[in-house]
C-alpha cells in the first residue's frame, strides 16, 4: 500500500476544534484520569494493553516503549506520510491475571502473583526520572489522542475509517468500517491507536463525545483531582485555552516536528532549582532546557520564562492574569464546551426518581435476625 | 492554510453521489458543492474528513455511555479524602464510579475542593464483585492461615460466635474479648456497630491513631489536644509552606491541587524537607534533601536560629507558651505555689496550685490561671532569679533560658553534620520561615515514623509557636496523617460507647502480648518504665496487666494483621493465644485468613453511613446505592444480629446477668436483652437510624436530617468545644484560634503551650525540652528502611486490584539508590531479600535514582499473601517502645487515641541481596 501523497491545501480544518491544555505543573501522576477512561471505555477483552488515556513519568520511555524513535507523522514538508512503526507486543508490555481464588479462598497458600512475569507495561517506570540525585528530575506527562488537526491517522487509512467531525474535530474510528490493517497505528506518532486482539479493529480515543454532545467533558477531564486540564475551544478567542496558546503562549503541543498539529497542548513543567551535594540551590535548573524542547519545540524556554515571571508577580503579592488563569477559583471554569455546558445536570445531580440520588430503600437493609 | 469550510450535514445523512444538498444546507446556514471526485463510494484514499457519512456507527460508544441511575457514597479507608462520589448504576448492579464534584464553595474569596477523588476511588467499584469478595459467611476448618473454609450460613455463624463469646465471658470475664477497628471518621456507624456491642458486654476497644504512628506525640505534649490541623483551603491563606516529612502529592491526592492553588496563585513558596526525591518535590520551589532520620537535628538548628538572632515574636511566647515560666534548678521542675506555701489549694495536684514568671515590674508573680490575656503584665523571657520556697532559697530561671542553653551548641554546623544539609541553607530556611507570615509546616509520618518523634514533633512545633504561627490561619503545624477527625464526635462516642468503656492502646497490647520483650535490645532499658505504667493503671493492659492473655479478638473494616508493625511474631506468639478470631470484611484480606470466622460485610456502596476529615470541613454520606451483595450485611446489621444472637444463646444457656466493674463503676449487665440494648428500644434498628443519631447529638451536626446530606455535600454548622477554634462562615477551619486569638487557656498543665515538661521520667531520659537524640542504631546493617505509603494504595486497600496493579509491577518492590544496587551487583527487576535480625522479605528490585543512597524505600501496604512465605514489609520491622509516651503527668494521660506509645518504625537497618 502506497503511501499516502497529500495536497496540502486539502488538508482542511473542521468548522471547530476542541482541544485541551494540560498544565503540566499541577500533574501529580496519579493516574485518575488513566482510571476513568480505562473503566468507563476499555475495559473489554482485547482492550487489556489499551489505554488511551495514559500518564507517563518523563524522562521515561514512554506507551507504548520507543515512542522517542522517530515514527509516523508528516514528512517534513507536510505533503507525505511517514509510514512508521508498529509497536511489539513487548514495547506494550505483559498482560498478566491474578490468583485471586487460589491465593484467597483455598487451600495451598498460594501466593498472590501474576500468572505471567511482567517484564514491561503501561506505567513501569513510574516515578524514575533521569539525574543523578539529588538532582533527579521528572514530570508528569498525561497522553491522549491529540485530534490532531492534520491526523496522519485519518490519511493513513485506506478504508477512510477515520474522519474528524465537523462540529468540532473529535477525531473517530469507524468500529464498523475499520478491518484492522493498522496503517493507522503506524501512522500516528503518538502511538495513541491501539490493536484491539479480540475484536480485531484498532481503537482510539473518542474525546468522549457521547458526554460532549451533552455538555458533560471528558471524564479524563473531569476526574483529574489535580484540576490540570483545560477543556474547550482551541480556535475560539474568548475560551482560556486560546488565551493559553496564543496569547499568552505557554501551551506548547507535544512533538510538533510529526507535522500533525495536536489539539492537545502542555503548560511544561517548572521544577525546584538543582543542589549542590549539600542540598544549597544553585540556581540552575533542575530539569535540562534541551530535553524539554525535545518534546515541547522552541517554545518552551520563552513559555518557562514568562511562567516565571508570573510566578515572580504573585510571590510579590502582585496579580498575574496568568497565574489566575492557569489556577482557576472555581473547577468548573476549566471546562468551556461549545455546547451550553450541561453541568448542573452532571455535577452534582444524580439520576433518580424525581432527579434525587438513587438509593436502596432504608427499611430494605436490617437483617432477618430478630429475637 | 487557506480555510475552507464543508457543509455540515447531520450525522445520518446518505451517501452524496456528487448532489448538493440545497434544502439542507439552508437549514444549516452553510452552502458548499461537493465535488465528485470527493464521493465516498470507493475505497480509493481519498481526503475528506469533515464530510463522514457512516456516523450510524457512534451509536456505538453512545449505548456505552447510559446508566439507570447515578447514587452517593464515599469511601472508608483512612486516606484523609472524604470525597464526595457518584456511584453509577446499570441494571441494578454497580457500573462505574465518578466524583460528583458537587462541593460549594466555602466562600468567594477560597477555591472550591472540586472534584476531590483520586485513582483509587475511580476504580473502587473493582471491591463490589470482584473475586476478592467475601460472600457467604466461612468457618475455619484447616489450621489458622491455612485456607481451608467451610460455608455456613448467618444462623449458623452467629450462633457458632455467640456461644464462643459467652464461653470467654463466663469463663474468663468479658474484658478478655477484645475489639479492633480504626477511625470512626471514615465510617462511625460501622465503626459503631461492634463498639457498641462490646461496650454492652463489656470488652475492650483498642486504639489504633497511636499504633498506627500516625499520632505525632508532640501535640498532646505541648498542646494537650490529638490533633487539630487546617482545612486545606486554609493552605491558601499561606505565604510559605514546608512539607517535612509530608508527600501531599501522593498521600494527600484531593488536596495536592490546593498546595499548588497556594503557589501559583497564592504566592506561597513551598519547600519540601525530605529524602528522596518524591512526587511532592516535583512541583515544589525548593528541594531540601537530608538524611533519613535528620529532621530533628534540623528542626532544632531552625529554632536555634531563630532564638539566636532574635526573630521569635516575643509578645506571642510570653503570652501564649510556657517559655516566661520559672524552673528550679536545683530539681528541675517548675516552680510551683505548693513549693512557697505548702498549705495552698490544690497542692496535690499536677501543677501544685499554679505556676509563676517574672513580670519587669512586680517581679515574682503567679501565672495567671483564666485566660492567657496578660493585662499589664510584661514577663521577663530571660531571667534568674533566687527566691525564698518553703525549704529554703532556691535558683530559679526561664524555661526560655533553659532553651537557649538547650539550643546553643544546635547550631546549624552542627545539624549538616547531622543530616548532611548545608548550614547556611538550614539558615536561611529559618529566616524566611521567622519573616513570612503566615507560615506553616505540613507534617508528616517522614517524620512521624521515628522512634523520636515526639522531640521531632516538639521541634518543629517550636518553631512554629516561635514565630507566632500557631493558631493564625494560613500558619502552624499541620499533621494530616491518618484521618482521626471526627467531626461529629459527641454522637459518634454516644452511639460508641453507650456505657463506661475498657480502652486498650494496641502498641503496647501487641508488643506484650507477642513478647516482644524477648527480642527487642531495648526492653532491659524499658522494662522499669513500661512496667510501672501498667502496674500503675497509667496504661491499660487488657486483659489482666502483665499476667493475662488475650482470648478473642473481633475486627471489622480493617486489616488488623497485615498491618501490624512484627507481625511474624504476631503470629509466632500472639494470635495462639486467642481461642476466637472473628472478621468482618467485605474483601478477604491477609487478616481474614487467620480469622476463625469471616463474616460478609457490606461495601462502601452498600451502606448509610457517613464521613468526616481533617482536610474539609464537609460532611458526605454513604447511601446504599444497591443493596448489599450475595449474603453480606452492613457493620450495623452484622453486629445488631449478633446481638439478638447472643441474647437468644445466653437465654438458652442460663446465663444472661453479671456485674462488671469499670474504672470503679459497677454495671450491671443483661444479656437477656442485649438486642433491646443494642437499639435502644427499637430506634436504632437501622443502619440510618444510627446515622441520624450520630447528627442529632453532635453540635457540628444537629438540625442536619441525613437525607440533607444526600442532596447535597454540607459544611459542619459549628465546632464544638471539643475542637480548638470556631467554625466560621466563608472562612476555611484553622486550629488554635480559641486560645491564641480567644485567650482561653490551652489544655494543658500549665495552661499554656508547654515545651517544658517536667515530669520525672522526662528528667530522667533528659527530654523536658525539645532537645536532640539521634535515630536508634539497632543493627549494623548498611541500609536505612523506608516504609512510605504508596500512592496506589491506602494501607492495604487496593494492593491486590487488577486495575491498579496493572499500572504498577503486579509483585512488590524495594527501591534502591542505583549506587547501592550496583554495590549488590542488583539490576532492576531482579528478586532481591531485604533483610535484619528480625526478618526478611523477598521482592523485586527497582533502581532508581531519585532515591537517597543508603536507603530501602518499601512501600507498606502490600498484603502477606503476595508474599514468599507471607513475610511482608513488615518482616524486617519490630516494635519499640517509647517510655516517653508511657507517661502520666498532667495533660498527659491516656485516652484512647490521645495518649499512648506508638507503632514507630523508621528506625530500621537492613541490608539488601540477591535472591
Amino acid at each position: 500500500m502506497p503511501v499516502p501523497k497529500l495536497d496540502k491545501d486539502e488538508l482542511l480544518r473542521s468548522e471547530h476544534q476542541l482541544g485541551m491544555v494540560l498544565d503540566l505543573n499541577k500533574c501529580i501522576g496519579c493516574q485518575t484520569c488513566t482510571v476513568a477512561c480505562k473503566t468507563l471505555w476499555t475495559g473489554d477483552a482485547g482492550q487489556e494493553a489499551t489505554y488511551w488515556m495514559n500518564v507517563e513519568t518523563r524522562p521515561g520511555a514512554g506507551y507504548p516503549r520507543g515512542l522517542a524513535a522517530p515514527n509516523g507523522g508528516w514528512t517534513p514538508d507536510g505533503q507525505r506520510g511517514v509510514r512508521g512503526r508498529l509497536p511489539t507486543a513487548e514495547d506494550y508490555g505483559t498482560t498478566y491475571r491474578f490468583n485471586d481464588e487460589d491465593a484467597l479462598f483455598a487451600p495451598g497458600q498460594a501466593r498472590f502473583a501474576p500468572d505471567v512475569e511482567p517484564r514491561w507495561g503501561v506505567n513501569w517506570d513510574e516515578d524514575k526520572g533521569a539525574g543523578v540525585y539529588p538532582n533527579t528530575f521528572l514530570f508528569y506527562l498525561p497522553r491522549l489522542c491529540n485530534h490532531c488537526t492534520h491526523p496522519a491517522c485519518v490519511a493513513a487509512c485506506p478504508r477512510n475509517a477515520l474522519y474528524k467531525r465537523d462540529q468540532d474535530g473529535i477525531v473517530l474510528l469507524d468500529q464498523e468500517r475499520c478491518h484492522g490493517y493498522r496503517f493507522c497505528v503506524e501512522a500516528c506518532p503518538y502511538k495513541k491507536i491501539y490493536w484491539n486482539h479480540v475484536a480485531k479493529v484498532s481503537q482510539k480515543c473518542i474525546f468522549c463525545y457521547p458526554r460532549v454532545d451533552e455538555g458533560i467533558a471528558t471524564a479524563c477531564s473531569t476526574q483529574c483531582v489535580g484540576q490540570v486540564r483545560f477543556v474547550g475551544l482551541v480556535d475560539d478567542p474568548k475560551s482560556p485555552l486560546f488565551a493559553l496558546i496564543h496569547t499568552w503562549k505557554v501551551a506548547l503541543p507535544l512533538l510538533p516536528g510529526h507535522g500533525t498539529q495536536p489539539n492537545v497542548y502542555y503548560v511544561p513543567p517548572t521544577a525546584p532549582e538543582a543542589v549542590d551535594a549539600d542540598g544549597r540551590p544553585t540556581g540552575k535548573r533542575r530539569i535540562p532546557l534541551s530535553y524539554l524542547q525535545q518534546l515541547f519545540g522552541d517554545g518552551v524556554g520563552p513559555a518557562l520564562d514568562t511562567l516565571e515571571t508570573e510566578l515572580g508577580k504573585v510571590r510579590r503579592g502582585e496579580t498575574s492574569d496568568l497565574m489566575q488563569l492557569l489556577t482557576v477559583q472555581r473547577y468548573l471554569d476549566l471546562f468551556t464546551l461549545p455546547r451550553a455546558p450541561n453541568n448542573d445536570a452532571w455535577f452534582g445531580a444524580f439520576a433518580g426518581p424525581g432527579g434525587a440520588p438513587h438509593h436502596v430503600p432504608a427499611e430494605r437493609t436490617p437483617s432477618e435476625t430478630e429475637p | 492554510m487557506p480555510e475552507r469550510r464543508w457543509s455540515r450535514g447531520p450525522s445520518r445523512r446518505t451517501v452524496l453521489k456528487g448532489m448538493v444538498l440545497g434544502t439542507g444546507s439552508l437549514v444549516l446556514g452553510r452552502f458548499r458543492w461537493l465535488p465528485a471526485a470527493r464521493a465516498q463510494d470507493s475505497l480509493q484514499p481519498s481526503w475528506n474528513p469533515a464530510d463522514y457519512s457512516y456516523t450510524a456507527w457512534e451509536d456505538l460508544y453512545r449505548r456505552q455511555w447510559v446508566f439507570d441511575a447515578a447514587g452517593r457514597s464515599t469511601h472508608s479507608v483512612n486516606c484523609t479524602g472524604s470525597c464526595s462520589w457518584k456511584v453509577l448504576v446499570k441494571n441494578g448492579m454497580v457500573w462505574r464510579d465518578e466524583q460528583a464534584a458537587d462541593y460549594p464553595a466555602i466562600g468567594p474569596a477560597l477555591p472550591d475542593y472540586n472534584p476531590r477523588g483520586c485513582q483509587k476511588g475511580a476504580c473502587a467499584s473493582d471491591y463490589q464483585y470482584g473475586r476478592q469478595r467475601v460472600k457467604y459467611p466461612l468457618k475455619r476448618v484447616g489450621e489458622r492461615g491455612e485456607g481451608r473454609w467451610q460455608r455456613l450460613t448467618w444462623d449458623q455463624a452467629l450462633s457458632e460466635i455467640a456461644d464462643r463469646t459467652l464461653d470467654i465471658v463466663e469463663r474468663y470475664g468479658p474484658q478478655y474479648l477484645h475489639a479492633f477497628t480504626p477511625i470512626p471518621a471514615m465510617s462511625p456507624v460501622s465503626y459503631a456497630s461492634g463498639s457498641r456491642l462490646m461496650n454492652l458486654l463489656g470488652g475492650v476497644s483498642f486504639t489504633f491513631y497511636d499504633w498506627y504512628c500516625d499520632l505525632p506525640p508532640g501535640e498532646p505534649i505541648t498542646w494537650g489536644v490529638q490533633t487539630d490541623s487546617a482545612e486545606s483551603a486554609d493552605w491558601t491563606n499561606s505565604r510559605f509552606i514546608i512539607a517535612w516529612g509530608s508527600n501531599v502529592n501522593a498521600t494527600r491526592i484531593p488536596d495536592a491541587q490546593m498546595l499548588q492553588k497556594a503557589r501559583l496563585r497564592g504566592g506561597a513558596r513551598v519547600v519540601v524537607i525530605g529524602t528522596e526525591y518524591n512526587p511532592t518535590s516535583v512541583h515544589a520551589d525548593q528541594f531540601v534533601p537530608v538524611r533519613p532520620g535528620s529532621d530533628l537535628a534540623v528542626a532544632l538548628a531552625m529554632d536555634q536560629v531563630v532564638l539566636s538572632e532574635d526573630l521569635y515574636d516575643a509578645a506571642y511566647v510570653k503570652e501564649q507558651t510556657d517559655l516566661p515560666l520559672l524552673v528550679r534548678e536545683d530539681d528541675g521542675r517548675f516552680l510551683r505555689a505548693v513549693d512557697l506555701d505548702p498549705g495552698v489549694a490544690n497542692a496535690d495536684g499536677d501543677d501544685g496550685g499554679g505556676f509563676y514568671l517574672w513580670d519587669r515590674r512586680r517581679g515574682l508573680t503567679a501565672v495567671p490561671k483564666d485566660g492567657l490575656d496578660l493585662g499589664d503584665l510584661d514577663p521577663v523571657l530571660d531571667a534568674r532569679h533566687e527566691v525564698q520556697t518553703a525549704a529554703g532559697t532556691v535558683g530559679v530561671t526561664t524555661v526560655f533560658t533553659l532553651l537557649q542553653r538547650e539550643l546553643a551548641d544546635k547550631t546549624p554546623e552542627w545539624a549538616q553534620q547531622q543530616s548532611g544539609l548545608a548550614a547556611d541553607t538550614i539558615r536561611e530556611l529559618a529566616r524566611e520561615f521567622a519573616t513570612t507570615r503566615p507560615a506553616m509546616i505540613i507534617h508528616g509520618n517522614g517524620v512521624n515514623q521515628w522512634y523520636h518523634n515526639d522531640l521531632a514533633n516538639r521541634a518543629m512545633i517550636l518553631l512554629v509557636a516561635l514565630t507566632g504561627n500557631v493558631g493564625k490561619p494560613g500558619g502552624g503545624f499541620n499533621h494530616y496523617v491518618g484521618q482521626e477527625k471526627i467531626w461529629p464526635v459527641a454522637g459518634w462516642k454516644a452511639l460508641s460507647y453507650p456505657g463506661p468503656q475498657r480502652f486498650q492502646n494496641t502498641t503496647l497490647w501487641t508488643y506484650w502480648h507477642s513478647e516482644m520483650q524477648d527480642v527487642d535490645p531495648l526492653w532491659p532499658e524499658l522494662k522499669p518504665y513500661l512496667e510501672t505504667a501498667v502496674e500503675k493503671g497509667w496504661m491499660p493492659l487488657w486483659p489482666n496487666g502483665l499476667e493475662g492473655e488475650p482470648k478473642a479478638l473481633f475486627t471489622w473494616r480493617a486489616n488488623w494483621l497485615n498491618q501490624a508493625k512484627g507481625n511474624g511474631r504476631v503470629l509466632a506468639k500472639l494470635i495462639p493465644k486467642l481461642d476466637l478470631i472473628v472478621a468482618l470484611d467485605f474483601r478477604m484480606s491477609s487478616t481474614d485468613l487467620y480469622a476463625d470466622y469471616v463474616l460478609p460485610a457490606a461495601t462502601w456502596a452498600e451502606k448509610f453511613d457517613l464521613s468526616s476529615t481533617d482536610l474539609t470541613s464537609f460532611l458526605i454520606p454513604f447511601t446504599p446505592v444497591v443493596a448489599p451483595f450475595a449474603e453480606a450485611k452492613t457493620d450495623w446489621q452484622a453486629f445488631r444480629a449478633l446481638a439478638a444472637t447472643i441474647e437468644l444463646r445466653a437465654k438458652a444457656r442460663g446465663f444472661t446477668a453479671y456485674d462488671d466493674v469499670i474504672d470503679g463503676t459497677t454495671v450491671h449487665r443483661d444479656l437477656g436483652t442485649l438486642h433491646d440494648q443494642f437499639t435502644e428500644g427499637g430506634k436504632l434498628r437501622l443502619d440510618k437510624d444510627a446515622a441520624q443519631f450520630i447528627l442529632d447529638g453532635s453540635e457540628e451536626t444537629k438540625g442536619y436530617l441525613f437525607d440533607d446530606l444526600v442532596e447535597r455535600p454540607r459544611r459542619f454548622k459549628a465546632a464544638s468545644e471539643h475542637w480548638t477554634s470556631d467554625l466560621e462562615e466563608g472562612k476555611a477551619y484553622a486550629p488554635f484560634q480559641r486560645y491564641v486569638q480567644g485567650k482561653r487557656p490551652w489544655p494543658t498543665l500549665t495552661g499554656r503551650q508547654q515545651f517544658y515538661i517536667d515530669a520525672p521520667w522526662y528528667r530522667e531520659l533528659g527530654v523536658m525540652l525539645p532537645t536532640f537524640k539521634p535515630p536508634l542504631e539497632l543493627s549494623k546493617h548498611p541500609l536505612r528502611l523506608s516504609t512510605p505509603h504508596y500512592r496506589h494504595t491506602i494501607h492495604s486497600s487496593w494492593a491486590i486490584d487488577l486495575t491498579l496493579q496493572r499500572l504498577q509491577w503486579g509483585e512488590p518492590f524495594v527501591f534502591l539508590n542505583p549506587d547501592d544496587a550496583r554495590d549488590r551487583a542488583v539490576e532492576d527487576h531482579d528478586w532481591v531479600r531485604v533483610f535484619n535480625d528480625n526478618g526478611a522479605t523477598r521482592v523485586r528490585a527497582r533502581v532508581h535514582p531519585a532515591v537517597t543512597p543508603g536507603q530501602a524505600l518499601l512501600f507498606q501496604g502490600w498484603e502477606m499473601v503476595q508474599f514468599e512465605g507471607r513475610h511482608n514489609f513488615q518482616a524486617p520491622i519490630s516494635i519499640h517502645i517509647n517510655p516517653t509516651q508511657l507517661v502520666r503527668y498532667g495533660h498527659l494521660q491516656f485516652k484512647p487515641n490521645y495518649w499512648g506509645p506508638t507503632g514507630a518504625n523508621r528506625d530500621t537497618r537492613v541490608d539488601v541481596e540477591k535472591a
